[in-house]
């Protein structure tokens, strides 16, 4: 009951937000910390869930935005419709890095994955006739405008396009949801704890693996979709393997392995430097000591501990089961 | 056809040499503290500049600074482990991959305001070239390789047949039974921080000689160690020296004769198939 009226209380807040704050700058902040939300959502099923730490969501991002920005562009598909298409090519793009990567585990697969990384990266600065390199690629459309009677939303302004982030997340959201509280959501926590009981409990661990590596890179790349037709210009830069580790942070400094903890992490990885710019030069100096003493101090990450100390108040023992 | 290909293997070496310092400082890392030390290329960084800084700015001559430089990177080294990796060490590895990630930021940036955003060449007096057999061996080059060698070999004897490098390979093998024995396993700790940095350190001043030292090269350095570590085998020191020289090697022929831009993609392949055929590495068995 309390979960759900301040699950109710954040949603409100999130629609009511451009309404009160009309400085362009802030709307824009919003909805790029929607944006990364949804890739830190991602990168929780595969880091959280089933403990596998990918250091490749920022090139499925890319993969995702240009996909999208190309099929609009070159092949002149409606936007929508290469939105939609993005994070399938995406996923593709993530069975065959997958499938082979998997088959390690721990740190191993975290450094092939970043491997990974660089390789799209470097793909993505040298493939010039597909990509057009480092200057990047201008003038990506917005999606088409809908016109719901009352009101024509032209996803051009900054507004509806918050409000169409926010529906997305949303969406992913409950599908997240759906996942981790399935059959799917216990095999991969059992794969997290531990993968050779799993597997001689007969759950086929690489099946599961798989699917939440894809899951995870898809959501990156419709993350990835709504980047380029929002900011309408795009190149390699924000697909580096640093997009990918600060979805690390996103998910470490929220709380891994809880579904509000991406939420609270990923909208603080895009704001923390933005809020701590008055000192410019020394802003990702103490962004990076914030990091060092959450990890130290707050080792599960800030939504667990704030639950937990929520719970003290309320009397209650700490519970561990946060969601 | 055959000059070319020599010429691309020296080439190689060079470059794999430094990969291999890189590599061994975080080989010995992970061995003994499980720590993926992703830190370590922007103290490399910081090293460069901190040499360029003594050399041009100070005046020192080139073999004082780059003993300083290592140094200061031996005590910055045991900072980093203290401060940082010490409060996480019971925690889930991926905690102290975080810290690496904290560390990264607030190194790099340190070296930013410290030295400036300009990228920076160590001078050095070696402009002479050698030409073996049609083979060109810039003077400078051949150095580089050698000192790397002067280390490398260092540090293999004194990990192989000191007394605390039998600390350090009987805590790599295991650690609770090291402290039964009586060995002090925090401080074998700091003193593999501070070895390790001061290899960091040496490949950063060799790099600043031989390329630059620039803000953004740590990152590409160390996913290099990385690299070098998944061809070797985690943990594994003549892994680190065989798969540095390999990686060196390979990038070498890759910019040669296939695509300066697709170099680097060409080696990640490499690392990633040696992973998938043996992931083990190349050398385990030797191991330790």
């Amino acid at each position: 009951m309390w979960k759900a009226s301040a699950v109710a209380c954040l949603v409100a807040a999130a629609i009511v937000f451009p309404l009160i704050v009309t400085v362009n700058y802030f709307l824009h902040l919003a909805i790029l910390a929607l944006i990364f939300v949804m890739v830190a959502q991602g990168a929780n099923i595969i880091q959280g869930y089933t403990g596998y730490v990918s250091i490749a969501q920022g090139a499925f991002m890319g993969i995702g935005a240009y996909s999208s920005a190309l099929l609009s562009m070159r092949l002149g598909l409606p936007v929508w419709a290469s939105m939609a298409i993005a994070p399938i090519i995406t996923a593709v793009a993530a069975v065959i890095a997958g499938y082979p990567s998997l088959r390690v585990k721990g740190h191993y697969f975290a450094i092939v994955t970043l491997a990974m990384n660089m390789v799209v990266f470097i793909v993505l600065v040298n493939w010039i006739s597909l990509t057009k390199g480092e200057p990047g690629l201008p003038s990506i459309p917005s999606p088409e405008p809908i016109n719901l009677g009352f009101v024509e939303l032209a996803f051009e302004k900054r507004r509806p396009y918050y409000y169409l982030t926010l529906v997305m997340l949303l969406a992913v959201m409950a599908i997240v949801t759906l996942i981790v509280r399935s059959r799917i959501g216990q095999a991969l926590q059992a794969i997290r704890q531990n993968e050779v009981f799993a597997e001689a409990a007969g759950i086929a661990c690489w099946k599961y693996k798989l699917f939440a590596f894809v899951f995870s890179a898809s959501l990156a790349g419709l993350a990835g979709a709504l980047y380029a037709h929002y900011m309408g210009f795009i190149n390699p830069t924000p697909f580096s393997a640093d997009a990918s580790l600060n979805a690390i942070l996103a998910v470490i400094l929220g709380g891994s392995g809880t579904l509000t903890g991406p939420l609270v992490g990923g909208a603080l990885t895009v704001l923390l430097p933005e809020m701590l710019r008055v000192a410019e030069v020394y802003r990702l100096i103490a962004y990076g000591l914030i990091l060092i003493l959450v990890v130290i101090f707050l080792p599960r990450g800030l939504v667990p501990a704030v639950a937990d100390l929520a719970a003290r108040l309320r009397g209650n023992k700490p519970g561990k089961d946060v969601a | 056809m055959i000059i070319d290909f020599i010429q691309q293997i020296f080439n190689g070496l060079v470059v794999g040499s430094i990969y291999t310092l890189i590599a061994l400082g975080l080989t010995t890392i992970f061995g003994i503290l499980g720590i993926a030390h992703f830190a370590h290329g922007s103290v490399a960084m910081f090293g460069g500049y901190l040499a360029f800084f003594l050399i041009s700015t100070l005046g020192i001559g080139l073999l004082p600074s780059f003993i300083l430089a290592m140094a200061c990177g031996a005590l910055l080294g045991v900072v980093l482990e203290r401060v940082a990796y010490y409060p996480v060490r019971n925690a889930p590895p991926i905690n102290s991959f975080i810290i690496a990630l904290g560390l990264t930021l607030i190194i790099e940036k340190t070296n930013l305001l410290a030295f400036g955003v300009d990228q920076v060449i160590i001078p050095t007096p070696f402009n002479r070239v050698f030409s073996v057999g049609g083979v060109t061996m810039p003077e400078l080059r051949v150095y580089v390789l050698l000192t790397a060698a002067v280390l490398v070999v260092g540090m293999t004897l004194l990990i192989q047949r000191t007394w605390i490098g039998m600390a350090v390979r009987a805590v790599a093998q295991n650690r609770s039974t090291a402290a039964l024995m009586g060995i002090n396993v925090n401080s074998v700790s700091m003193f593999v921080f501070a070895l390790s940095s001061a290899l960091g350190v040496a490949a950063g001043v060799l790099i600043g000689a031989l390329f630059a030292v620039a803000p953004g090269v740590s990152e590409g350095l160390v996913v290099k160690g990385f690299a070098v570590l998944i061809l070797g085998g985690l943990g594994s020191i003549p892994g680190a020296i065989v798969g540095g020289m390999v990686l060196g090697v390979t990038e070498a022929f890759a910019a040669a004769f296939i695509s300066s831009g697709y170099k680097d993609v060409i080696s990640f392949l490499l690392m990633i198939a040696v992973l998938l055929v043996r992931p083990e590495g190349l050398m385990r068995g030797k191991t330790r």
